[in-house]
């Protein structure tokens, strides 16, 4: 099960006017574990009026930097973004998980490798992690970014970039692209396939490059996979990360349980799969929810049906229902209603379960 | 940013994920239940196999039967690490089906999938003897790697790339088969050899799965297949005529 660590932290510098870089202090004998490959990123939690929140953040230090940073950009109607962005303190705690995520390669001290990047926005931040970390441990390898923002005044970590290139000045290639002002056509606008084509024309050497790290939105990282592909790079070399983390507000409350408690009665469930409702009669007792959706023909999802896997979690939507065991869910799911239907059984004359949430 | 439509047609679209965050709930469904699959049929395979090690006529014979049985273990524990990233209890999956158990070798189950763990149904038959064992692991072995190039090219891109670096052991694998099957028949047991092979090839076959199935569809749209069953098992057919035009001529 996931375990979460308090965090302190130690730092909060503000980078653009909507983000923030937090520098976070594990506490000693949990220094270990917060140890990271670069690329990787943190999962918060977070209480907002009583109920869990969580978001994941990218870790911005390269390995050896010595601290554990993480970018945060404010989200209009983002909880989690919001609150690092005006209302955390230093000094104040945070809960995470340890470092996750396989947005990186294997280092190879030895070999000449020449990487890209691309980033929109704020996937700028695993970015960083990675240059800095790469400029720091493969001294032979050269990296070329391409970083597209909206405007002069949002582009995350613009000095530190800066820092890097003029320590670097061989090594590494810094290309902004911005939407709104930029004297030449080609550093300005949004990344399209015609601007790619211009770019790995011109200035990016796709097929010298081993490998290509994608971070942004996802119509940006379709866009350049398609053209890096066009210009002969292999798609396994070809690395993306995307995160959900900007995805605003907080979860529905549960419904609240209502209903009669005969045991040996029948419940009305209304089964909701792959946006279909069906509504299917079962017995309260001696077949599980998923049981009873498979056996009206439903193809609903499950693998393990001994409460382990997770794979038939579903959301009780309506009604009430109690799970018989349960070793893969956490407190959190639990709590906004998600079951493992192989081990849920109706207790309420009428549920809603859904599937597709 | 990503809400989940945009996430759907972004897959939908070629595009890849590389976090359970991101996942929306039936991705995540379909997700996991691909990877029980391969889980379950890893252990149980090799769970099968360890029984197999010690009628390895020799030394070399039974290094090849261990490494398989070894490795297998090693990919299922693989797959089942990135499950447990999406909330698997890893430590109880792995005692939660006796993966050893199997079917009387008579019994037919068709393509009817068999309750308990979701190993393919192939995998719940029992191994009779050593050239039996060198048969089936030449038809599932073809059949495995086949399947693992479709799935080294799915959208959750940890999974995509575990199974890139698991294509080559299992490739390997066969090759031991292949070795083990042309020892055989030249050692004079050929007709011990067709007659496994015979049994097992219906029985392999039918671990592709029927023809386009909503589920297919459904899973092309997340990206987690390309080609559809039929595609796949007219590549094995060719592969294992072959395979066998070679070994018994």
């Amino acid at each position: 099960m996931a375990k979460f660590y308090p965090l302190k932290v130690a730092d909060i510098r503000r980078e653009t006017r909507d983000s923030v870089v937090l520098t976070l202090q594990p506490s000693a004998d949990a220094t270990d574990e917060f140890e990271f490959v670069q690329g990787q990123y943190l999962t918060f939690r977070h209480k907002f009026d009583g109920e869990e929140l969580r978001r994941s953040y990218s870790v911005c230090s390269g390995i050896s930097d010595g601290t554990l940073r993480v970018g945060i950009k404010k989200v209009d109607g983002g909880w989690f973004s919001s609150f690092a962005n005006d209302d955390l303190k230093v000094g104040d705690t945070l809960e995470a998980m340890t470092p996750m995520g396989n947005f990186h390669s294997s280092l190879k001290p030895d070999e000449a490798r020449h990487y890209l990047g691309f980033a929109g926005g704020s996937g700028i931040t695993p970015l960083v992690s990675i240059i800095k970390t790469v400029m720091d441990k493969e001294p032979k390898s050269t990296f070329t970014l391409v970083y597209g923002n909206r405007s002069a005044n949002s582009i995350m970590f613009r000095e530190e970039l800066e820092d890097l290139k003029n320590s670097h000045m061989e090594r590494l290639n810094v290309i902004h692209i911005l939407e709104t002002e930029a004297d030449i056509d080609l550093f300005s606008g949004i990344l399209t396939p015609d601007k790619c084509d211009d770019l790995f024309g011109r200035w990016v050497n796709v097929k010298g490059a081993d490998l290509a790290f994608i971070c942004g939105p996802e119509p940006m990282m379709l866009t350049i996979a398609a053209a890096l592909k066009k210009h002969g790079m292999d798609e396994a070399a070809i690395k993306f990360e995307l995160f959900a983390s900007a995805q605003p507000g907080k979860a529905k409350k549960r419904a609240a349980p209502k209903g009669g408690s005969d045991a040996g009665g029948i419940c009305k469930a209304t089964i909701i799969l792959d946006g279909v409702r069906r509504e299917i009669e079962m017995k309260k007792h001696g077949q599980s929810v998923l049981d009873a959706a498979i056996s009206d023909s439903l193809d609903a999802p499950f693998a393990c049906k001994a409460g382990v896997c997770s794979t038939c979690r579903a959301k009780v939507i309506e009604g009430e229902t109690e799970m018989e065991a349960n070793y893969a869910l956490e407190d959190y799911e639990v709590e906004r209603g998600y079951v493992l239907t192989c081990q849920c059984y109706p207790l309420s004359d009428k549920i809603v379960i859904d599937y597709d949430q | 940013m990503s809400d989940e439509n945009d996430i759907l047609a972004y897959l939908e679209q070629g595009g890849k994920l590389t976090a359970p965050d991101n996942a929306p709930a039936r991705y995540r469904a379909e997700l996991l239940r691909m990877m029980a699959s391969f889980v379950d049929s890893e252990l149980a395979g090799a769970a099968g196999f360890a029984d197999v090690i010690n009628q390895g006529p020799g030394i070399t014979e039974r290094i090849a039967a261990s490494r398989i049985v070894l490795e297998k273990f090693d990919h299922g524990e693989r797959v089942l690490k990135i499950m447990g990233a999406f909330g698997a209890n890893t430590t109880r999956y792995q005692t939660v089906h006796p993966w050893s158990a199997r079917i009387a070798r008579d019994d037919d189950l068709g393509t009817t999938r068999r309750d308990g763990d979701m190993r393919l149904n192939v995998l719940h038959y029992p191994i009779n003897g050593w050239a039996d064992a060198v048969a089936m692991n030449v038809l599932m072995g073809a059949a495995s790697v086949i399947q693992l190039k479709e799935l080294a090219r799915c959208s959750y891109q940890p999974l995509a790339e575990a199974f890139q670096d698991i294509l080559p052991r299992e490739q390997r694998h066969l090759e031991l088969g292949r070795e083990g099957m042309q020892k055989l028949v030249s050692e004079g047991a050929a007709s011990e050899v067709a007659n496994s092979v015979d049994y097992w090839e219906s029985r392999v076959a039918a671990s592709f799965g029927g023809p386009a199935s909503r589920r297919f569809e459904m899973l092309q749209k997340f990206g987690l297949r390309h080609q559809p069953n039929e595609a796949l098992l007219e590549a094995w057919k060719a592969n294992i005529e072959k395979t066998v035009s070679e070994t018994f001529t």
